[in-house]
């Protein structure tokens, strides 16, 4: 076992994500810290330490199937103590078959990730965020990383080694990729979603949601009176009893009072958040946040907020 | 009086063996369907016919005058060679010939105006033309019945076109023979069936004690083969009156049912030549979701067509075949899992009532009466206020109650009536084993279709309790002194009061609400349609849970009714009805203020 | 077509209790069918339709799971295999082992159906390692799947965008939510599913312990219950502040 702690991702930002990680694992066992990147050097992935490039695969842009192929060839020659792979779904699915193809263990999702230099350890939330679970493996293991709850490494990368994994031929053939339409996600499976309710005035002011949307990464949902009985917004994006039900991470109802029927569907969010003029709105005793406030003020000072922090 | 006619005998005796042919198949349909038409049946459906007269319902008068004009008819037909002998009784059917000739005139032109509204209907539902004719077939039956019945009427005035007369009056007898006698039995065999009875394809105690096999069992209907004796002769006997398209609700909402259109032709598929085919051929699963159970088909029914029997069969197959959306399923699900419909954790159940103090039969086990809260009450913020209102009324009155709380499930009513008899069951069995166990005798129930369920459905399944509605308990309160309003708390408002269907029209409670409002507030207005002839809100049959295509919104065609009477309140005495009424006059924005009859009361008494 | 479906008994979170530790009570906590695993039985009850062929569910879990086998064979599925584990003390390489013996050993299966993750841990991690395992092809979070002779055209729900991609059968595969409706089964359908064939397996037997490196649970401890009821004041510009502020420590916010 090498005193090598891997970070791989297949999408640029989380690799930065992933790269923090991995400095904090490698400080625990006095070891390395490498960011690995497949097929071809990424300009803007970062690495604290230095870079391993797998080459064998044309491009960066592989499939999991062909991510894990080639980071079980790498690893084993190389047997780094620990690799860790961002969470997003391509990464989850690499990291498992890693670990089936190397026979390790591995911890998922993971935040908090150290080591004692025999065990590779983490923290997650299970049943649906209520317990958080402490959880070990022997080393070396496979781990997925949260996304989002490691700050960006930001530095340059030092030296690139390489190895060639050799050419990698995939059961899996990918022939195309679009670009999920905004507005167009599937509520159901949205992290984020911005709802509207009949706080806003008029039809003409929902793109000012919309945008917020948007800027979240989320998708737009509403209460039940703008899309059934005001028909400002089509049937699909009223949620509650008679409507969707939701589970994002993220819900921020928007002058919605938050009468039961809509609350029905949204008891499962991780995060309820809400902004609505009334204090005594029945919302605010269903959300984790809440801001008294005016939606017309509120929503751009969120815009600008959000536009400062990118 | 031509001595031994050959040419009157020939006729007369026509004339009577219509009658004879009329008897004759009244009966062969009564014992082919198992219906006895005994006196006591017969006298218990005069007493029926005349209740309804009595609330003065226009249907059911130009029914009576059709029904005497056959029978004046056809007694004078029958008396005719005696008639000289006779003379006084022939002047007394000439005498109430006059009105009953008055009758059947308005009856007639009643028939073309809904002979114009049926096509109507049919063209917006997208009836086959198949279906249009036979349709307007037996409606021009009718017309013609009505028709000939009157020209005979007439004709008792003229003793000498006395062959014109039979001749008319066999050609009648024969039409009711042939397409009145099954109506007339389904009648006398259903006028008396509670609106409430359903059908138990299985007992599901048997089926988990092992004496009933479950792989046995079958439920819902999906041949139209399967729809048993009774359900057939009910539909069959639908003669395209017409009353049950008039007064449902789903109809004038626009939505894609008509009571009459359902039956019909679910009728005429299973007199087809198909024994085996699908209801689904011709019904469509919108059309069956669009019922409310508001029960004002079978209420407003001259003859007792059930139309319910077909909704809730052919939802059971639906549900049974998977066929129900996400919100249907979703409902389902969290009764399956929650025990309410919310899926809400079921211990937060007495959350409201920790607030006010109101104790629960664990801790107060000698409670004289069991407060039944219901899903609706226990988890809506608004409807909670119903809750509060009803608890702090019974503490003035100083009556002990207490609740059951996170042990009270789901009653099972909207899983019943959404079609899902198991879950209806085991929800209700494992209810009464609770109830039972707290030897509970004495129920209050604030939502009409838990008191409906605890008070006429689970007898069957072993749960006997007095149960009294909050209307008639509050009522005897105040009657009895109890409840005390002084003159001074009156509230000067203008009240409507909506009638809950299952209150009303399923269990004729309707008198004490009123006698509340008359106790508490200035001003009392009747909507048109009330007591037993209520509309519904929209939300009974599961409808609160789910959506269906609609032009406008039952709510708000009721909200606008009670906004017509000019009452800035309206009164509600169902948590369901409330949250219906609440959000169409909104919509609406008729600026009224919905308030059930326990909070008018709660604000009346310090 | 022969489709394997894979479903979890599993705890349901929402009835967890806490002991006064503060930890989850997982011994006899309520458990039925994991949400997702409802849209797995439901595809694949579709592809029978489509395609002939048999549907066979598995289960690694308590014997208690026999609650949730009958639920799927009510929705549909033929029979079932139980594989019985204590699913609390076994990590997901061990459940992918257990899982990929049984279907070796009632198989071969053209198709294995996962869902994308369960509802109570969510590692998703079991449907690729079963693809390993298996040595078939694997293709995660299908949205749509289109079935023509021994090819697949898969549609993948990715964070922000669809991926459509080509699998030869035999696959494993996971789906998302959205891929279909699942059919509620009725009570009296789950009772009558009783009489489908449920073959029960120890788990113990099928696989020995100490194939794979374990990874284990250490401790686990409850977070808050109820909303949090934080109440943020001040003018539109530090509100909004604030909030993104907090939003962003819950790490709820995408990036
Ligand atoms: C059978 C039935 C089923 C139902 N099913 C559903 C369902 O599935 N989903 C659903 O959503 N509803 C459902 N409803 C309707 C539900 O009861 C409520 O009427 C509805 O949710 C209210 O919508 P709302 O919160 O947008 O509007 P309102 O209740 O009118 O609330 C508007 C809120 O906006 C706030 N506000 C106003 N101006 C501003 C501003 N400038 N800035 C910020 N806040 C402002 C107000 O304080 C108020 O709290 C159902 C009702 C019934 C009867
Ligand atoms: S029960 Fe009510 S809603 Fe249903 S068909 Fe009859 S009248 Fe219409």
């Amino acid at each position: 076992m090498s005193p090598a702690v891997w970070a791989y991702s297949e999408n640029e930002g989380v690799s930065n994500e992933v790269a923090s990680a991995a400095v904090e694992v490698a400080e625990g066992a006095s070891a390395e810290a490498v960011v690995v990147e497949i097929g071809a050097l990424r300009e803007g992935a970062r690495s604290p330490g230095a870079k391993l490039l797998l080459k064998g695969p044309a491009s960066p842009q592989v499939s999991p199937e062909v991510a894990a192929e080639a980071l079980a060839r790498a690893a084993k020659q190389a047997a780094p103590m620990a690799i860790l792979i961002g969470a997003t779904r391509n990464g989850r699915e690499a990291a498992s078959r890693l670990a089936a193809k190397l026979s390790v263990g591995c911890l998922s999702d993971g935040s908090k990730l150290g080591t004692d230099g025999s065990t590779l350890t983490a923290e997650r939330n299970v049943f649906a965020g209520k317990v958080v679970a402490k959880l070990s493996c022997p080393l070396p293991a496979v781990a997925t990383v949260k996304v989002g709850h490691y700050a960006r490494a930001d530095a340059a990368p030092g030296e690139t080694r390489e190895v060639d994994v050799g050419p990698i031929q995939p059961l899996v053939r990918v022939v195309g990729r679009e670009k999920k339409a905004a507005g167009a996600v599937d509520l159901r499976s949205a992290k984020v979603i911005v709802s509207a309710g009949r706080g806003v005035k008029k039809k003409e002011d929902l793109p000012l949601l919309e945008e917020l949307a948007k800027d979240m990464h989320g998708a737009l949902g509403c209460s039940r009176p703008l899309s059934s009985d005001l028909g400002w917004l089509p049937e699909e994006y009223h949620i509650g009893l008679t409507g969707v039900t939701v589970r994002p991470d993220l819900y921020l109802a928007v002058g919605i009072s938050g009468q039961l029927q809509h609350i029905a569907g949204i008891k499962d969010s991780k995060i309820v958040a809400a902004i609505n003029t009334d204090k005594d709105a029945p919302i605010f005793q269903a959300s984790d946040y809440g801001v008294v406030g005016d939606l017309y003020q509120l929503v751009p000072a969120l815009r600008k907020a959000l536009a400062a922090r990118r | 009086m031509a001595a031994l006619d050959f040419g009157y005998l020939t006729v007369y005796l026509l004339s009577l063996a219509s009658v004879v042919f009329a008897g004759l198949m009244v009966v062969r349909r009564s014992k082919a369907t198992s219906v006895s038409i005994g006196p006591r049946r017969l006298l218990g459906l005069a007493k029926d016919e005349t209740r309804r007269l009595m609330s003065g319902d226009p249907v059911f008068l130009m029914h009576l005058s059709i029904a005497l004009g056959i029978g004046v008819t056809i007694a004078n037909a029958v008396m005719d060679p005696g008639m000289g002998y006779l003379y006084p009784l022939k002047v007394l059917f000439l005498v109430v010939s006059v009105p009953l000739t008055a009758g059947l005139i308005a009856s007639f032109v009643w028939r073309v105006q809904v002979y114009s509204r049926s096509k109507k209907e049919e063209r917006k539902l997208g009836a086959s033309g198949k279906f249009t004719s036979a349709s307007t077939f037996l409606q021009v039956v009718l017309m013609l019945a009505i028709g000939l019945t009157t020209s005979e009427l007439v004709l008792l005035w003229f003793p000498s076109m006395v062959y014109a007369d039979l001749l008319l009056g066999a050609l009648r007898n024969s039409l009711v023979a042939v397409y009145y006698s099954r109506p007339s039995v389904n009648l006398v065999g259903g006028f008396d069936r509670p609106l409430s009875a359903l059908k138990t394809p299985f007992n599901l105690a048997d089926v988990m004690s092992g004496k009933t096999d479950a792989s046995q069992i079958s439920v819902g209907v999906s041949k139209v083969s399967e729809f048993d004796r009774s359900q057939r002769l009910t539909f069959d006997s639908c003669v395209e009156i017409g009353a049950c398209e008039a007064a449902c609700p789903a109809t004038a909402a626009g939505r894609p049912l008509s009571p009459r259109v359902l039956v019909r032709k679910v009728s005429l598929l299973a007199r087809g030549p198909d024994a085996g085919a699908s209801p689904f051929s011709a019904v469509g699963e919108d059309e069956l979701w669009s019922c409310t159970s508001c029960g004002a088909c079978m209420a407003s029914c001259p003859v007792s067509v059930k139309h319910l029997d077909i909704i809730y069969e052919l939802r059971r197959d639906l549900v049974t075949k998977g066929k129900v959306d996400k919100e249907k399923a979703a409902l389902l699900e969290n009764l399956a899992q929650s025990q309410n419909p919310y899926g809400l954790k079921n211990a937060s159940r007495a959350d409201w009532a920790r607030e006010v103090g109101v104790g629960t039969l664990a801790s107060e086990p000698g409670a004289e009466y069991l407060y039944w809260v219901g899903c609706i009450s226990s988890f809506d913020q608004r409807a909670q206020r119903i809750a509060r209102a009803l608890s702090k009324i019974l503490r003035q009155a100083g009556v002990s109650f207490a609740i059951l709380g996170g042990e009270e499930m789901c009653v099972g009513d909207p899983a019943r009536r959404l079609g899902e008899e198991g879950r209806y069951q085991e929800l209700a069995l494992q209810n009464i084993e609770k109830l039972n166990s707290y030897g509970v005798r004495k129920i209050i129930a604030t939502c009409p279709h838990c008191y409906n369920t605890l008070k006429n459905e689970y007898p069957q399944f072993g749960g006997n309790y007095d149960v009294v509605y909050h209307t008639q308990l509050i009522s005897d309160l105040i009657r009895e002194g109890k409840v005390k309003v002084p003159p001074e708390k009156v509230q000067s408002i203008s009240v409507t009061l909506h009638d809950a269907c299952y209150a009303s029209r399923y269990n004729s409670v309707f008198d004490e609400p009123r006698e509340i409002l008359g106790a508490t507030v200035s001003d009392v207005r009747e909507m048109g349609r009330r007591k037993e002839k209520t509309f519904c809100c929209g939300a009974g049959g599961s409808n609160y849970w789910y959506k269906v295509p609609q032009q406008k919104s039952i709510a708000g065609i009721r909200a606008e009714e009670a906004s017509e009477t000019g009452a800035k309140t309206v009164a509600t005495e169902c948590p369901f009805c409330l949250s219906m009424l609440d959000d169409a006059t909104k919509v609406a924005e008729t600026g009224m203020d919905v308030r059930d009859v326990a909070e008018i009361v709660a604000d009346c008494i310090s | 077509m022969k489709i394997a479906v894979c479903v979890k008994h599993a705890v349901d979170e929402a009835e967890l209790k806490t002991d006064p530790s503060g930890r989850p009570v997982l011994a006899g906590a309520v458990s039925r069918m994991s949400a997702f695993d409802k849209n797995a039985v439901e595809e694949g009850l579709r592809l029978r339709a489509a395609h002939q062929g048999e549907v066979v569910v598995f289960t690694v879990g308590p014997a208690d799971s026999k609650k949730t086998m009958k639920e799927a064979l009510a929705m549909g599925a033929d029979r079932g295999v139980l594989v019985v584990a204590d699913t609390a003390a076994i990590d997901t390489m061990r459940t992918a082992g257990l899982l990929a013996a049984a279907i070796r050993r009632a198989g071969p299966f053209d198709l294995v159906l996962c869902s994308e993750g369960s509802s109570d841990t969510y590692s998703g991690q079991v449907p690729p390692m079963l693809g390993e395992l298996l040595g078939a092809a694997f293709v995660g979070y299908a949205r749509k799947f289109e079935v023509s002779g021994q090819l697949v055209r898969v549609e993948r729900s990715l964070e922000d965008s669809v991926e459509r991609v080509e699998a030869p059968l035999p696959l494993v595969a996971s789906v998302v939510s959205e891929i279909n409706e699942p059919r509620y089964p009725t009570l009296i359908q789950i009772m009558q599913a009783g009489k489908k064939p449920l073959e029960e397996l120890s788990g113990d037997q099928l696989l020995p312990h100490g194939e794979y490196r374990e990874a284990s649970v250490v401790s686990m401890s409850v977070q808050q219950s109820a909303r949090k009821r934080v109440l943020i004041e001040g003018s539109p510009d530090e509100a909004a502040a604030k909030l993104l502020d907090a939003l962003t420590k819950e790490g709820v916010l995408a990036k």
